[in-house]
């Protein structure tokens, strides 16, 4: 009888001192309050980053003509030097500039011409559909450990494609025309193990129109 | 004279067969083992092995757990979910803990009670597998597809579908830490096989185990609690599932509501080549240790020679069937 109390008596101790070391209690609203300062904002995250990180050093990103030679002669150089991506798969992407004329005006994007040594070459700009990864995964600047989850970094994201539709787009569709100069920058996105250079789509971050 | 001789010969050859039938997984694997490091470089490298181990570690829990029902004659279909579902709980319980708004209280919960609770979680559902099992007579496959099912429905409403992310760096410690040179999940998974050879070879439910597998009937009118032993049985699953749930939410930082598609697969796999009858009774846990190496060892080993994810899945079903197959031809052979 006395042994099985001690043990009753031993097993209810264990269980006070995993439950003292396993659960906590708060007050709600005072949890809540904290969150809500904490609460991650990707629009003002996205704003911040675009215009204090990729804007001022968008200069230096590869001339995508040059880029496209490398890729061509030494890709694993080309990869090595100018791609960055999150994960460690075959599609990664580059920060590029560039200038030429604008050839076509399509419904989804607008191509461009441009000289690489005397042949004439073409890439298309993406004027419409702006979605997914590109420009923050070139840009190389975003450290996906800063954020909690996913979802906030994924948020990222959708706000910077929202900055490039709302504030670069409009006036590029509204004043471009066949035939105009343009000096764009952007991203782009190449598969490492199939490469194919005969389609590349930019992303744009800035479309500048030169006048004739 | 002659035909003693004769006797003898034959008795030693079946001798010889049966001992290389018992090592027939150990010799696979050896022979897997040779055939990579000749056709890849990497394959045999400290690293290399390391991550062989780190990974194989969440089926070995799985797979550990899926001999013990095995060896009952039974099968558990619903480990992969009830590892999803128990990583589920231990992320969000870690993260969001419980808000009881009516009462303006929230219970926080540290690491040790969110994985107490993924644990329990685990545990509770394999408790529900062997009672339907046990109580309505309901085929173990159905029973515990039945349980997939739920397990998995569950783990979307818990996660509202999305990831449960940001875990931290001590929970982290979990699934991608290391302690005494050795990675904590190899641990983890090295303790729970020393428990169940133990359990299975130097206990007396270790025993009943075998002897439910055997003969059911003969076990029930020798006086065997079948009903006790297999609850216990399938508890015993649910939990380990759990446990590869922990570790697996931990090496990512992230519960996936998605996570354990397939595993029970993986673990039935390693079951089967390890050497464990399907019909029950015969069987070990080294055995089934052995299968989850060698599955292990051909994932990395077709990844390392580049070899498509469908192809993949080819070649690991084949050798499925061809230990199946073997063991077939050994138990006639016997």
């Amino acid at each position: 009888m006395q042994k099985k109390v001690i043990k009753y008596a031993l097993s209810i101790v264990a269980l006070i001192v995993v439950a003292y070391n396993s659960i906590y209690f708060k007050s709600l609203d005072e949890v809540k309050a904290a969150s809500a300062v904490k609460q991650f904002d990707a629009a003002s995250y996205a704003h911040h980053f675009f215009n204090k990180k990729l804007m001022p050093g968008i200069d230096k990103a590869v001339e995508i003509d040059a880029l496209l030679k490398l890729v061509q002669s030494d890709p694993s150089k080309a990869f090595l030097s100018y791609s960055h991506a999150l994960g460690i798969g075959n599609i990664r992407y580059f920060l590029v500039k560039g200038e030429g004329t604008i050839k076509a005006i399509g419904e989804n994007t607008t191509t461009i011409s441009y000289i690489s040594d005397t042949t004439q070459k073409q890439l298309e700009i993406a004027t419409e559909f702006v979605y997914g990864n590109a420009i923050r995964d070139a840009s190389g600047l975003i450290n996906i450990n800063e954020f909690n989850s996913t979802m906030d970094f994924n948020n990222v994201s959708a706000e910077i494609n929202k900055i490039v539709r709302s504030e670069v787009l409009p006036s590029f569709k509204a004043n471009g025309k066949v035939g105009d100069r343009i000096k764009f920058s952007g991203a782009i996105e190449l598969n490492q193990a199939h490469l194919n250079l005969d389609h590349i789509e930019v992303v744009p971050i800035t479309l500048k129109l030169e006048s004739k | 004279m002659e035909a003693i001789i004769k006797l003898n010969s034959q008795n030693s050859i079946k001798k010889y067969t049966r001992s290389l039938a018992r090592f027939q997984s150990l010799i696979a694997l050896f022979i897997l083992c040779f055939v990579l490091s000749i056709l890849s470089d990497k394959f045999l490298t400290i690293d290399n092995a390391w991550n062989v181990m780190r990974q194989i570690s969440v089926n070995i829990c799985i797979a550990t757990g899926m001999t013990l029902v095995v060896l009952t004659a039974g099968i558990d279909l619903s480990v992969g979910s009830v590892l999803a579902l128990s990583g589920a709980i231990t992320a969000g319980l870690l993260r969001n803990g419980l808000e009881f708004p009516s009462a303006n209280l929230y219970v926080g919960f540290t690491i040790l009670g969110a994985v107490l609770a993924g644990l329990l979680i685990g545990a509770l559902l394999g408790v529900f597998n062997g009672w339907t099992i046990t109580r309505f007579k309901v085929p173990p496959f159905v029973a515990t597809l039945a349980v997939l099912t739920i397990a998995r429905g569950l783990t979307m409403l818990w996660t509202k579908g999305f990831p449960i992310s940001g875990l931290g760096e001590s929970f982290s410690f979990i699934g991608t830490g290391w302690f005494l040179g050795i990675p904590v999940p190899v641990w983890i998974s090295g303790i729970i096989v020393l428990m169940a050879v133990l359990l299975t070879r130097k206990t007396r439910f270790g025993r009943y185990i075998y002897a439910i597998g055997g003969n059911e009937n003969a076990s029930r009118l020798s006086g065997i609690n079948i009903d006790k032993i297999k609850i216990a049985v399938y508890t015993i699953a649910g939990g380990l599932a759990a446990i590869g749930g922990i570790i697996v939410t931990s090496r990512l930082d992230s519960a996936q509501p998605n996570a354990g598609i397939t595993y029970e697969l993986d673990a039935i796999a390693a079951v089967v080549i390890g050497g464990t009858s399907l019909s029950g009774g015969k069987g070990s846990i080294m055995g089934t240790v052995l299968g989850a190496i060698i599955i292990g060892v051909l994932n990395n080993g077709l990844v390392l020679l580049n070899v498509s994810p469908f192809w993949q899945q080819v070649v690991k079903g084949f050798v499925i069937l061809l230990a199946v197959i073997i063991d077939k031809a050994n138990s006639k052979n016997q």
